[in-house]
């Protein structure tokens, strides 16, 4: 394709992305160890979980998939939720390979108290360690152990949903086919936020974005490499591992997708809504102009981080009410 | 990320510069540059442009609060135009710190260019709702209403009676209007008392040219008794000012140097004022005083000196 420029940042993002690109760890793989232990990424303390008595913070062990070691799930209970209780069942994100299950929990908390739901956040192991299949099929396992203990968790498992930002919303949109093709549990519906889909990266804002704002096509490269080895690109990685390759899109929940149109997963992240919507599938997508990755978590206070959250929010109060 | 990470240190500085230069580069809106001062400064930032009525505030986790609550004068703000009409204000009482004062220095630019690119476009404020507040016949509850809307509620802001009718000054501002006289700092309630005041003050400004020689913003507070003057009827014979128009006319200097000189600290410092040599200064106050009729060396001569400059000036801004 020929070379054209880039969309522009939002004004108040790109202001932000200076700030932003001092304090991100950088995305190589000899880095990792320094990306995993960097403050950037830390999660929030169970202190902060409970938000002051809103939650009961638990984690419960259970059996991973098979012969698989054990997997950790954080569980976190609003205490005064009225009426019948939903579950959002977290995967978070990190391209593969930085994060742990506390990642990203607090805006499933925000969700949790205004809709009544249990968060189940699940601790997968991380690749280049542990390539594929083993992230998803921790989640996997994770999900299967939630939707058959929903009684003892408290929630009504026809009020399901699995969500995710970034690889964990690649990881989501996995377990929703997974869920599909393997019977498991019905999702009510399935969030991704800028989810990671395609281990290709080779679109035209994949090339586009090249070099410019978070989570570009090297970061994205280095991490469904180390997801997928050699197998990256080729021609035999399964729609778990990335889901753009799913040649079936039908029978899927209703999902929620939303980019940044400034993002290497721009037209990875429209096309996998479209070929929902092919598919004779209900999705609903926003592309939000000017948005680098994460823009709406890493500068929470801008107009538009505050209309991408807000739409999360009438998507959910459509799904759950 | 967490601006409101930021603390005081030099990399916060850089950071706070090169927010806000980015936000100018790429012609970001009001609301974005209130909410970047907001969210650097960790507190509720508004920006309050009574002249173009444009009321921006946004809270410290960035979302906009439309309406705003009445401005606290205690409050770190700076002036975005020098008559004091628009200002941008952290919601945080004290001295501001290095890097709110940086926050507020590159916000005020960034929003002066802003305000500078849309000023064509933005209403004028409202002086009818100014002619209400400082309206002695208007029922208070309608006059308190006026001091809202303006988002003057406020104690300590201040009437000023300009030629041209009434404004308000909020407390803190540095007033530069061209001829102006300013009224006691009241509570809202007492607008009316203000802004009689300071037509009296008005009176006793004076338009700053050869011909009205004299202070051009007059406040009230500072008349003293000298207010008492304002009260002597426009038709009262006062001899000593058909000696003064006597003195003007035979000498076309006379005015100008009569005012120096009693408005100066010294003969020195009158000279410099006229930038005249003492000498010759010295020369033409002896003309002068001959003129008028009266020493002005004494103290009681350059009183009356004074106080008939003053009656000038009152018979000129009846």
């Amino acid at each position: 394709m020929t070379q054209t420029l880039p969309p522009p940042f939002d004004p108040e993002l790109a202001a932000a992305l200076g700030v932003i690109h001092e304090m991100l760890p950088p995305f190589t793989l000899d880095s990792l160890a320094e990306a995993r232990g960097g403050g950037a990424v830390a999660g929030p303390t169970d202190d902060e979980l409970r938000r002051d008595g809103a939650f009961t913070v638990t984690e419960r062990v259970v059996p991973g998939l098979g012969d698989d070691p054990d997997i950790t799930l954080l569980i976190c209970t609003p205490t005064a939720a009225a009426g019948t209780l939903g579950c959002v069942y977290h995967t978070h994100g990190g391209g593969m390979v930085i994060g742990d299950r506390r990642t990203g929990v607090d805006g499933m908390l925000d969700w949790a108290a205004q809709f009544g739901l249990v968060v189940v956040s699940v601790e997968y192991r991380l690749a280049p360690e542990t390539p594929h299949p083993g992230p998803i099929d921790d989640c996997y396992a994770g999900l299967l152990w939630t939707a058959a203990h929903a009684d003892e968790l408290g929630f009504d498992p026809a009020r399901l949903i699995v969500a995710g930002g970034s690889a964990g919303g690649g990881l989501a949109a996995a377990l929703a086919l997974r869920a599909r093709d393997e019977g498991g549990p019905e999702l009510l519906g399935q969030m991704l936020m800028c989810p990671m889909l395609d281990d290709r990266s080779d679109t035209p804002s994949a090339v586009q974005m090249d070099g410019l704002g978070v989570w570009d096509r090297q970061a994205n490269l280095m991490g469904w490499s180390a997801l997928l080895g050699d197998r990256r690109g080729g021609p035999e990685v399964s729609p778990y591992a990335a889901p753009a390759r799913a040649a079936d899109l039908s029978g899927l929940p209703p999902a929620f997708i939303d980019v940044g149109s400034a993002e290497t997963f721009r037209d990875e992240d429209v096309a996998y809504a479209t070929r929902i919507w092919q598919a004779g599938g209900r999705a609903e997508l926003h592309v939000w102009p000017g948005g680098f990755h994460g823009f709406d978590m890493m500068a929470p206070a801008a107009a538009i981080s505050q209309d991408a959250r807000a739409a999360r929010v009438r998507w959910l109060n459509r799904l759950f009410s | 990320m967490r601006l409101a990470a930021l603390d005081a240190d030099a990399g916060a500085a850089l950071r706070v510069i090169a927010y806000f230069d980015s936000l100018t580069e790429t012609r970001a809106g009001l609301q974005a540059i209130v909410r970047g001062a907001a969210v650097l400064a960790g507190c509720a930032a508004r920006l309050d442009d009574h002249g173009r009525r444009v009321h921006v505030r946004v809270d410290a986790e960035g979302n906009a609060a439309p309406a705003p609550e009445s401005v606290d004068a205690l409050w770190m703000r700076t002036l975005l135009v020098p008559d004091g009409s628009a200002v941008l204000a952290l919601e945080r009482t004290g001295e501001p710190g290095p890097v709110e004062a940086m926050i507020l220095e590159r916000a005020a630019g960034a929003a002066r260019a802003v305000l500078d690119r849309t000023r064509g476009r933005a209403p004028a404020a409202d002086p009818a709702l100014v002619e209400l507040a400082v309206d002695a016949s208007a029922p208070s509850d309608v006059r308190d209403q006026a001091v809202h809307q303006l988002n003057l509620a406020v104690a300590g802001v201040r009437a000023v009676a300009l030629p041209t009718g009434p404004a308000l000054l909020p407390p803190g501002v540095v007033p530069s209007w061209a001829r102006a006289g300013i009224g006691p700092a009241v509570v809202p309630a007492e607008l009316p008392a203000s802004y009689a005041a300071a037509r009296v003050a008005l009176r006793f400004a004076a338009d700053g040219t050869p011909e009205d020689p004299g202070p051009t913003v007059v406040r009230h507070d500072e008349l003293g008794a000298l207010a008492v003057l304002a009260d002597l009827p426009a038709g009262a014979d006062v001899p000593d000012l058909h000696r003064l128009e006597h003195a003007t006319t035979a000498a076309p200097w006379a005015l100008s140097t009569l005012y120096a000189y009693a408005d100066a600290a010294s003969l020195r410092a009158a000279a410099t004022a006229l930038r005249l040599h003492h000498s010759t200064l010295q020369d033409r106050i002896t003309q002068a005083a001959h003129l008028l009729g009266w020493p002005i060396t004494t103290p009681a001569g350059r009183l009356r000196l004074q106080v008939a400059l003053t009656l000038r000036r009152l018979r000129r801004h009846p």
